[in-house]
């Protein structure tokens, strides 16, 4: 272990002496955003495997309530323990996967669905987009978690649940966006003139429109994977969160919350899991739209 | 311009009416029963449960609560509380101005906050000063709100004693609330101005007055920012109503009064007048919002103003 | 580019992340500190009773002030007859007086009556009352005014909750003279007296009930050492003193008017604000303080912890016997054997709970003292009493007869009040050990799901009460509040029935107490219930609060209160 450690700086050490591209080609590829992109894909793939094998990343059971309750974070515990005195890292690493499908899930279903009738009224038009917009709207002036409350409370708490919840109230915002944006493709000259040669509507929206609207949806979904663990934590706040053996990370943010002052750790861990899956997704995100967004690549 | 408001005022009143019906199914949908959170199954006998729920109407079928339920709408009647017998309006009354007021700080917090960092970040693209922006304002919508509540409540309450940590009296306690809100609004507005700032700087306009050796403050401030503003207030118009949803927790949190609280707890009780309430007004603020934010466009844009000028 | 305006943005950037920076650095920081104080008081705290210090002072006690008392809870109703929830009683107990009184000795002593007799046959008791004292609104409280408030609490068009359940017995009033009034019950009842001390019982003035209507419960009127005078909704209750008040009880030292010039209840349900607003010194005192923060509080110069454990029925888990297994005694003393309480209380709330032993609290009339460390857990004994039943685990350690898993739906109540939901994923991890898979339902909907529906194994329930005749509401076969069918248990055992039967009726204090405590061990022998906690009303204060009394039950008394300036 320490062998493999002492190699490593040596060849550090070795880039600093003597640098074998320059210094000024190693940074322009190094550049802090790009370091940040690099980080960021770290982060979501550690994740990631955390959430398929939790039990080989994580020390400890998560249900094993066998530990002093409360340790401060040390060696045998890096994240500490908690109230019940389970593992908190491997609770977290153990969660993980309750987190990603709560976020993956409900942008999936959210997107879909609202990105389908936010293309189809947009594309279509007429009586449909006068229809779908207003149904829309009537769901808009619900305001979002008071939609996933009553939902949540309707159906009852569970993980399913949550995810419909959370996805049904963000189905405006998608539809919205991609309606403005075929809206705005379907104007443009290459439209017309793929129509005056004879292309069939369904080709032409999926050939052009579909590819040139839908990065603004990408963004919002990068938003969402977030936000949705977030309302799924906010649901638990208010009393109505799911109750499993290994809870998400909202869900033990929300709970640990009322420990802050005694033992901080407890819920400042998933929290920071929370941050960091975000950070990340987000910068994921953002790159990629640049990449995919011709207007915004420098001049 | 008159016919559009017109029609835009009928439309408005058609989505109040579809959000109130969809309120309905929602909680017909709810489990709970009004009649046993009124009574108590271990003193109450069974005749009396019956009769309660022949009162508040929740033995009928669907279509006949339906019915009842749209014909008080009709005539405006918003009835009382299932729970204390308050009448709605008063009580949406007495708690609508807090929440709003929260609403709207926040929103304005969430604007400044946001604007700022987002031609921050725009103007340095990827030096350090846009990657910090861009991270703050993530940091921002990476963290529930009640969870930054608690912390600004530690340190600004208990640890320092700035300000207070619960209320709803007086400015200061509406510091906290309101910046813990305004921090996860912030988050979505710095993506976004960040993004119109970008697609405008790159606008041969800028590139012309740039030419022209005005100064770079004068440049962004002046003519690129007023034109990434728009899709930006667009948002705004759609945080505010998002803030308002976030009052539901951040009152609790604060123990503010508002409209929030009344909700949640409605929810949790089944209490169809109250929650029907709270939702017709929550509709017609939307709608409000959103009129506002369309006029608004013509104040900031000069080509929608002779677009509608035009029609 | 203007190299100082860079700067300017950049600074105010910097300052910004700072602050984040300082916000969550703070939290950790104030924390490491506190941890080993925690630990210290948990350890010198296990012997677990009641520490009910207040701020020792020896000066005179000072007139004026105001007092803000955060609540976790809003009280659902003013009206001490419609009321269900204690955090309602809290509020409203200082406006309202009773008849009689329950001492802190558990003896029922005189407030608005002055002395009463009770007929041979136990059926009638005729009360003498004050003849100088009145309601807020000038109304003179004579024999009517408690003729009109019994009959109206009984009135099933009052809807009364808690007052119908303490008025049980009660059938008639009559007006004898103007201060003598004689209540006539159903059954003898040696519960009733004690029952009329409850502040759900309160008595309210009869003009304003009829001036009201559906409305008084936001426009109270009482005799009580505080006046009403408004109450914003989710915001708090504000009251002020009544000058008149001559009549207090002998449970406290002040007989006379209050000290204080207002008492201000505020409704703040966030644990971490309503700590947050006494350590601030924003509130004066706070209720129902979380376990942890109470070793803290503790240490804290500024602040007192008050902690009085409430009487009646602890917090304890029924097993619905409607649903086999638990009909078999062997299941269910698998259950009392592999559920390890002492640890559940010890871990959730670190020595600041007593560990509950009978279906009756400590300091409850006829409490049985001898039961207490009578069940050791034992997961090896339980393991053999499920194989005796011939449930075989599983190759997922899940134990299996006849094709049915052996599964447990346990109910509880959403908020996770008194860390309830805490003690339902405890069991969980416990039972598995012995093979039972535990499916936790959290509900905010416990009377549908358990009162309506009947779709529970285990549902957790505990209540205050100045009378063990309150285990009839749980024990006894004739009460059927589950979905009419059986009660919370399903518990059907005569020598139950007649134990509470013959209790209800006995004179003699020794013998009653008898009764009780035989029904205490035939519940543990049969394992009907497993007992997990004892409430202790908590109450945090700033030091400058003298003299925060609570009655028995744990609603805190503001007679002798005064701020020390």
């Amino acid at each position: 272990m320490s062998g493999k450690e002492t190699v490593l700086a040596k060849t550090v050490w070795k880039y600093d002496e003597k640098p074998p591209i320059s210094r000024q080609r190693l940074l322009g590829r190094m550049s802090v955003p790009n370091l940040l992109i690099y980080g960021a894909g770290s982060i979501i793939l550690f994740i990631i495997i955390c959430g398929i094998v939790p039990g080989f990343i994580a020390p400890y059971s998560p249900t094993d309530m066998a530990y002093d309750i409360m340790a401060a974070p040390s060696f045998a515990h890096p994240f500490g323990t908690d109230y019940y005195g389970r593992d908190v890292f491997s609770v977290v690493v153990h969660g993980s996967r309750d987190s990603l499908f709560i976020g993956v899930a409900s942008v999936l279903f959210g997107g879909l669905v609202g990105g389908l009738l936010g293309a189809l009224a947009g594309y279509v038009g007429g009586v449909v987009d006068t229809f779908i917009m207003r149904c829309i709207e009537v769901l808009m002036t619900i305001p979002g978690i008071l939609l996933a409350l009553a939902i949540a409370a309707a159906l009852g708490p569970s993980l399913f649940n949550i995810v419909l919840a959370v996805s049904l109230s963000a189905v405006p915002g998608y539809a919205r966006v991609l309606r403005s944006q075929i809206l705005s493709i379907k104007g443009r000259p290459f439209i017309t003139a793929a129509r005056s040669i004879g292309t069939p509507g369904w080709l032409i929206f999926v050939r052009h429109v579909l590819p040139n609207s839908w990065s603004p949806l990408l963004v919002m979904a990068t938003i969402g994977l977030g936000t949705s663990i977030l309302v799924g934590s906010g649901l638990s706040f208010l009393g109505l969160g799911i109750i499993k053996e290994i809870p998400d990370w909202g869900t033990l943010l929300s709970q640990g919350r009322g420990y802050l002052t005694v033992a901080w750790w407890i819920s400042t861990f998933p929290g920071l899991a929370i941050t960091l899956l975000v950070l990340s997704v987000n910068l994921m995100g953002d790159r990629l739209r640049d990449k995919i967004d011709p207007k915004q690549k420098r001049a | 311009m008159f016919q559009t408001i017109v029609t835009r005022l009928l439309t408005s009143i058609m989505v109040v009416f579809g959000a109130l019906v969809l309120v309905f199914v929602i909680v017909y949908l709810l489990p709970g029963d009004p009649a046993l959170s009124i009574l108590d199954p271990s003193t109450a006998t069974q005749e009396e449960i019956d009769l309660l729920r022949k009162q508040l109407g929740t033995d009928l079928p669907f279509y006949q609560q339906f019915a009842n339920y749209a014909k008080d709408m009709l005539n405006g009647d918003f009835g009382k509380s299932l729970l204390n017998d308050e009448p709605v309006l008063s009580k949406i009354w007495t708690h609508a101005p807090a929440t709003l007021l929260l609403a709207f700080t926040s929103t304005l917090i969430a604007a400044v906050i946001g604007i700022w960092l987002g031609v921050l970040s725009a103007i340095h693209r990827d030096r350090w000063i846009d990657i910090v922006a861009r991270l703050v304002g993530l940091f921002g919508i990476s963290m529930p709100t009640f969870w930054s509540g608690i912390l600004l409540i530690l340190l600004f309450s208990v640890t320092l004693g700035w300000l207070p940590a619960m209320g709803s009296d007086g400015w200061q306690t509406l510091v906290l609330p309101a910046l813990s809100l305004g921090i996860v609004g912030s988050g979505f507005v710095v993506r976004l101005v960040r993004n119109s700032m970008l697609e405008v700087i790159n606008e041969q306009f800028i590139v012309t007055l740039r030419a022209k050796g005005l100064p770079q403050r004068l440049v962004m401030y002046r003519h690129a920012l007023r034109n990434a503003l728009i899709p930006a207030l667009t948002i705004i118009g759609v945080l505010s109503g998002e803030l308002m949803a976030g009052t539901v927790v951040i009152e609790t949190v604060f123990s503010r009064q508002g409209i929030g609280r009344i909700i949640s707890d409605a929810l949790m009780s089944k209490d169809l007048p109250v929650i029907q309430g709270v939702i017709f007004f929550s509709a017609i603020v939307y709608v409000l919002i959103n009129m506002l934010v369309d006029l608004s466009y013509s104040m900031i844009d000069p080509r929608v103003r002779r677009m509608q000028a035009r029609r | 580019m203007s190299r100082v305006k860079k700067n300017w943005s950049a600074s105010l950037l910097l300052l910004s992340l700072t602050l984040i920076l300082a916000i969550t650095g703070c939290s950790g920081a104030g924390n490491n500190s506190k941890s080993p104080e925690n630990k210290e008081a948990k350890a010198s705290n296990t012997t677990g009773t009641a520490t009910n210090k207040g701020a020792e002072d020896n000066g005179q006690p000072v007139s004026g002030g105001e007092l803000t008392f955060a609540l976790a809870g809003a009280p659902d109703t003013l009206d001490p007859h419609r009321n269900g929830w204690a955090t309602g009683a809290r509020v409203f107990r200082v406006i309202y007086d009773n008849l009689v009184v329950l001492d802190s000795d558990n003896t029922v002593k005189p407030w608005l009556a002055t002395e009463w007799t009770v007929s041979p046959d136990g059926k009638s008791y005729t009360f003498k009352l004050r003849n100088d004292v009145k309601f807020h609104d000038g109304t003179p409280l004579n024999a009517e005014a408690i003729k009109y408030n019994y009959d109206r609490a009984i009135n099933p068009e009052t809807k009364a909750i808690t007052a119908r359940s303490l008025l049980k017995y009660y059938e008639s009033a009559e007006v004898i003279d103007e201060y003598t009034v004689k209540l006539n019950l159903t059954t003898p009842s040696q519960a009733f007296l004690r029952n009329l001390t409850q502040p759900q019982v309160g008595i309210i003035s009869p003009t304003a009930a009829e001036k009201y209507g559906d409305q008084y419960g936001h426009n109270p009127v009482g005799t009580g050492p505080f006046k009403f005078v408004k109450w914003e909704e989710n915001v708090g209750v504000t009251l002020e003193r009544n000058d008149e008040y001559a009549w207090g009880p002998e449970l406290v030292a002040n007989h006379g008017k209050p000290y204080l010039d207002r008492l201000v209840f505020k409704v703040v349900p966030e644990e971490a604000t309503r700590i947050g607003s006494v350590q601030s010194g924003q509130l004066l005192a706070a209720d129902t303080v979380p376990p942890q923060n109470i070793a803290a509080l503790k240490n804290d110069k500024k602040t007192h912890i008050y902690q009085v454990n409430t009487e009646g029925l602890p917090f304890t888990l029924f097993i619905n016997q409607s649903n086999a297994p638990w009909n078999e005694l062997k299941a269910r003393q698998a259950l009392q054997l592999a559920i390890d309480v002492e640890k559940i209380v010890k871990t959730l709330y670190l020595g600041t709970y007593d560990q509950a032993w009978s279906s009756l609290t400590p300091g409850t009339f006829g409490y049985d003292a001898s039961l207490e460390n009578g069940i050791k857990p034992d997961v090896d004994k339980a393991n053999q009493l499920l194989d005796e039943l011939g449930w075989v685990k599983g190759s997922d350690g899940i134990r299996v007869k006849d094709g049915k898993r052996l599964a447990i739906r346990y109910v509880e109540g959403s908020p996770n009040r008194e860390k309830r939901q805490d003690i339902a994923s405890i069991v969980q991890q416990q039972l598995k050990q012995i093979g039972i898979e535990v499916n936790i339902n959290i509900t905010k909907d416990i009377k549908v799901v358990v009162f309506e529906n009947d779709d529970y194994d285990v549902y957790g329930n505990g209540q205050m009460n100045p009378d063990p005749e309150g285990l009839r509401t749980f024990y006894h076969s004739k009460t059927q509040n589950v979905a009419g069918k059986h009660n919370l248990g399903s518990i059907v055992n005569e020598n139950i029935d007649k134990f509470l039967d013959e209790g209800l009726v006995e004179t003699d204090p020794v013998k009653r107490a008898e009764f009780y405590k035989q029904a205490q061990q035939e519940i543990s022998k049969q394992a009907i219930i497993i007992p997990i906690y004892v409430f202790p009303y908590t109450v945090a204060a700033s030091s400058k609060v003298v003299d925060l009394k609570f009655d028995t039950l744990g609603y805190p008394l503001f007679n002798d209160l005064y701020l020390k300036p």
